[in-house]
């Protein structure tokens, strides 16, 4: 029941343009608050796998992606349903987003207790190498600059430091508010800078744009060669985008690039590329939806979001108190079992749903734009209001609507900040956890061979790839 | 000095945020630290925190002046960057405003109601009534489903009593 709710909000709200996963997840947040955890969990399972999927049908109906992981999908997709086959390629993204979310799942099953069996023995220190790792490998990897996307993390940071500090009970960053003292809700900063900061964003720059739908003909069906042309694409999408998802690679965006110029370089009909290439949607959205399913690897396993719509459920989570990450495993087997089941269960619905209803999720993409902002608008105030029913929630929540509209003026990605928010407080308390075991001895933090092995990888990823450019720079230089 | 156009606007946004680093430091700076001991100060970590925002916003500011601007969300590198159209952005963030003005004095369903129909003018909307019409409508509904079957309470404001 739970399920079929979850699959059909889910949908509903992802289907909808400029409507992300992350945000769909988010918005839906205050329906959840008063079910019992379990059916919850049930419904976030539906709703995440619907959200993504929704997002594949804007892609290709209006080519508006309406996050990284879709860009691929709207190229090839949208092109195709020029060409008058949108039927086929809203029906490839959908079971293909169906096998791969089913093996990705599988995999999830059997390898998630597995590393939370390891994990259990990774200590406070490691944590904290790891948390650097996950902070620099999704700063630098979104968007065009480094510099910006660390710049984007430390503004994060800054706003998870607000409030009552845990340990000795210093406010800081109050300036004298007692609402704040609680610190700032994560959820309202999701909902807000992704809502409201899009709204401000799109109403004052692009108030003329409007979308152009291709009209649907036919059914939701592909014919015996799409079907040949698209298993292979399937399989390979699955066997890039998982993997991707378990490491803090930043998001979907590689894995579905990847998938892509893999089936672009096996194809036989490399012409229809960038004209409506099947292969071309088969591909990144099994990629898209297996690397949503392998980003709940870490997040289940170790309590590490490495996505922004990763980090929606980690919270998510915690206002049912349910702290995910290796003591999970042992403390609440029951729920993981449960969200496993439901994974399955909500990827099955999708594909018997969706194919049927694909005419109706059609209709929704005709709602006026200004309505539609009305309502996104609106809801996102809804949502930012009912989770402790304060009105300092809300003047936060305009706030951060602000700095969305700048972030998205001047090019700064937002993923980093949520991270940041999230896993900054998380960070700080494991390393004066770290600290106190140790006496103070600031040797402790590289003294596990996983730190070292952590730490070099940062230092590859950060420090290598900029000297190389400077190396460059300064031979271009004495060349001329 | 002569500025690409929107340099200005880019160099105040990484200015502010030299700013808040500038703030965060200040905020630590002033606070007695409470008598319990503690390995690490719950000073260090804002400390540097505070570091880094100023370190990274003056390298981004120094890029900025060479040139190096952003590339806005949505847009490809090269595209012309129009001005934001200011009174657009004060009519969405003025119906923010009444949502949090309204919701406690006046009801869910007026704040709602208000918000939904500036929201909707703001992105070009001239037929008002209607907008009105589907604002209350929507919002009614909103409000008997959250408070009827999820439980979830919300302020039903002048309207004490009837609903």
């Amino acid at each position: 029941m739970f399920g079929l709710l979850g699959t059909f909000l889910g949908t509903l709200v992802g289907v909808l343009p400029g409507i992300g996963p992350a945000l769909a997840i988010a918005l839906l947040l205050p329906i959840t608050y008063t079910v019992s955890p379990s059916s919850a969990l049930i419904m976030f399972a539906a709703i995440y796998y619907g959200a993504m999927y929704g997002g594949s049908t804007t892609s290709i109906l209006l080519n508006t992606p309406g996050e990284s992981g879709s860009v691929i999908t709207a190229l090839e997709g949208n092109k195709m349903a020029r060409n008058g086959r949108a039927g086929a390629a809203l029906a490839t993204a959908a079971i293909g987003s169906f096998v791969a979310g089913t093996i990705a799942t599988l995999i999830l099953a059997f390898t998630a207790p597995t590393i939370a069996d390891w994990a259990i023995k990774v200590g406070s220190a490691e944590y904290v190498a790891l948390m650097l790792v996950a902070f620099s490998t999704v700063s630098s990897l979104l968007g065009s600059s480094q510099i910006r996307g660390f710049l984007s993390l430390a503004v994060g940071l800054v706003l998870g430091l607000v409030g009552a500090d845990l340990q000795s009970g210093l406010s800081r960053l109050t300036f004298g508010n007692d609402a704040a003292l609680e610190g700032i809700e994560t959820v309202t900063v999701i909902v807000s800078i992704f809502a409201l900061g899009e709204a401000l964003y799109i109403a004052s720059r692009f108030k003329e744009t409007g979308w152009k739908i291709i009209p649907m003909k036919g059914r939701a069906l592909m014919t015996r060669d799409d079907w040949k042309r698209s298993w292979k694409p399937w399989l390979r999408g699955t066997a890039i985008g998982f993997p991707l998802g378990i490491i803090p690679a930043g998001g979907s965006e590689v894995p579905t690039f990847l998938s892509y110029s893999v089936e672009k370089s096996l194809s036989k009909n490399k012409g229809e590329f960038g004209n409506g290439a099947i292969e071309g949607v088969a591909g990144p959205e099994a990629a898209n939806n297996a690397n949503a399913a392998g980003a709940l690897v870490p997040l289940l396993a170790l309590g590490l979001p490495t996505s922004a719509t990763a980090a929606v459920i980690l919270v998510a989570f915690q206002t049912y108190q349910i702290q995910p990450g290796p003591l999970l495993f042992t403390t609440n087997p029951d729920l993981i079992w449960t969200l496993i089941a439901s994974l399955f269960i909500g990827n099955t619905l999708l594909l018997i749903l969706n194919l049927p209803l694909v005419r109706f999720w059609v209709q929704l993409l005709k709602i006026p734009r200004t309505y539609l902002f009305a309502g996104i608008v609106s809801f996102a105030m809804l949502g930012a209001y009912a989770l402790n029913t304060s009105t300092f929630d809300l003047s936060v929540a305009i706030a951060i609507g602000i700095v969305g509209f700048l972030f998205r003026r001047y090019g700064v990605p937002i993923t980093p900040l949520i991270l940041g928010l999230i896993l900054g407080p998380n960070l700080e308390l494991q390393f004066r956890r770290a600290l106190q075991i140790s006496a103070g001895d600031y040797g402790t933090l590289i003294a596990s061979p996983l730190s070292k092995v952590l730490y070099l990888t940062l230092f590859l990823v950060i420090v290598a790839p900029n000297a190389i450019k400077l190396v460059k720079k300064l031979k271009a230089k004495s060349n001329k | 000095m002569k500025f690409k156009a929107g340099a200005k606007s880019e160099l105040t946004f990484v200015g502010s945020l030299f700013a808040l680093g500038v703030l965060v430091f200040w905020d630590t700076w002033r606070s007695g630290l409470p008598e319990i001991n503690l390995t690490i100060s719950p000073k260090l970590f804002p400390y540097v925190v505070s570091a880094l925002l100023m370190l990274l916003s003056s390298i981004l500011f120094i890029q900025v002046l060479r040139g190096d601007l952003a590339v806005p969300e949505g847009l490809e590198p090269g595209d012309k960057i129009e001005k934001s159209d200011l009174r657009t952005f004060l009519v969405v963030l003025a119906s923010l405003f009444a949502y949090l003005l309204l919701v406690e004095r006046g009801g869910f369903v007026i704040a709602n109601s208000v918000t939904f129909v500036g929201i909707s003018y703001s992105f070009g909307n001239k037929n008002l009534v209607k907008a009105t019409g589907i604002a209350v409508l929507l919002s009614t509904i909103i409000y008997f489903s959250f408070t009827k079957f999820l439980h979830v309470a919300l302020p039903s404001g002048i309207f004490k009593g009837l609903m």
